[in-house]
């Protein structure tokens, strides 16, 4: 804290610009801190509060408006993207989506405080093809809201920012302790998931020269070409490979149900 | 990882006495290929809600 409140001093709006940005675009950056520490240079006539406000919200604005135009070109790409660390990434989309529709007008005004769903929102907006103007009005009320909760809270209490300030040594060692378990808890993770999906290595896989090859001699009829994507489905305009049928994984053995045991099956997803 | 759906629902089958393969690669390799692709049907299409 008092790192950000020495770098705010000297070098005032543009660092608060870029603190805020960075966050804006979902990078982890402490955005919150600095706008305390703005709004409490602001009361130490260090800064001018109506400045930091403009600033604060631009750069805000300037980085929500990047994501969702990105939400709106990538279409579902993105929220695809995010989804893959989920447990069950095939209902991880739908169940975003949906939420974020009955909620979404809502979660705009609140997203900024909530870590994961602030850089989340703008583009899943974009996704969900929210118009822009209802977009920006939204996303001006959410940004105000957190713009003034954290630099009004700096200014108001710029008393007890420096008090903090003192004790910052332990909470920054908290902070790094944190961290770690973050991290710590990240690896179990992936090592969790690399030994879930060991049995799945052995599963035979064919070139997809070797498939074409096969697809165009004779062997076709006794072959059933299978799109498991759900993700691909998500997005008009979607390919497949010609000829493929689609099978739901969440609904595999009841679709398969009928299906001959001697008929080769290659299956693909993105 | 890499193929998680189709090396998992190929692994299913297997288990259930299918002759199940995944396509290394997927799509990507496919469409990489130059292999022929068509348009997903619209009945197959899930399109997920939108505020338009």
């Amino acid at each position: 804290m008092r790192d950000i409140v020495a770098l705010l001093e000297q070098h005032g709006y543009a660092v608060l610009a870029l603190i805020v940005f960075l966050e804006a675009v979902g990078v982890p950056v402490p955005a919150a801190l600095a706008l305390i520490a703005a709004g409490a240079a602001s009361a130490g006539h260090h800064l001018r509060p109506e400045m930091v406000l403009i600033v604060a919200l631009s750069a805000m604005l300037l980085g929500d408006t990047l994501l969702f135009i990105l939400g709106r070109q990538t279409g579902w790409t993105l929220l695809s993207f995010l989804c893959r660390i989920a447990l069950n990434p095939e209902s991880c989309i739908l169940r975003s989506a949906e939420s974020f529709y009955r909620r979404g007008r809502t979660t705009l005004l609140f997203a900024k405080f909530i870590p994961g769903i602030n850089s989340l929102a703008p583009p899943l907006a974009g996704s969900m093809r929210m118009g822009f103007g209802q977009f920006l009005r939204l996303d001006f009320v959410g940004a105000c809201l957190y713009t003034l909760a954290y630099a009004g809270f700096g200014y108001l209490f710029s008393g007890v920012i420096v008090a903090v300030a003192r004790g910052a040594q332990t909470v920054g060692r908290a902070v790094e302790w944190s961290l770690f378990a973050a991290l710590v808890g990240y690896v179990v993770y992936r090592v969790y998931l690399y030994w879930r999906h060991r049995k799945y290595r052995v599963v035979p896989r064919v070139q997809v020269q070797e498939l074409a090859s096969r697809l165009s001699s004779g062997e076709a009829g006794g072959m059933t070409v299978a799109d498991v994507r759900s993700h691909g489905y998500y997005d008009p305009g979607a390919m497949r490979i010609k000829g493929s049928i689609r099978l739901e994984p969440n609904n595999l053995l009841a679709t398969v149900k009928e299906w001959p045991r001697d008929k080769q099956i290659y299956l693909y997803c993105t | 990882m890499r193929e998680a759906t189709s090396a998992r629902v190929a692994h299913i089958l297997r288990e259930h006495g299918f002759d199940a393969y995944v396509i290394h690669g997927g799509l990507r390799a496919w469409t990489k290929g130059g292999y022929p692709l068509e348009p997903v049907p619209s009945d197959d299409m899930v399109l997920l809600p939108t505020f338009t």
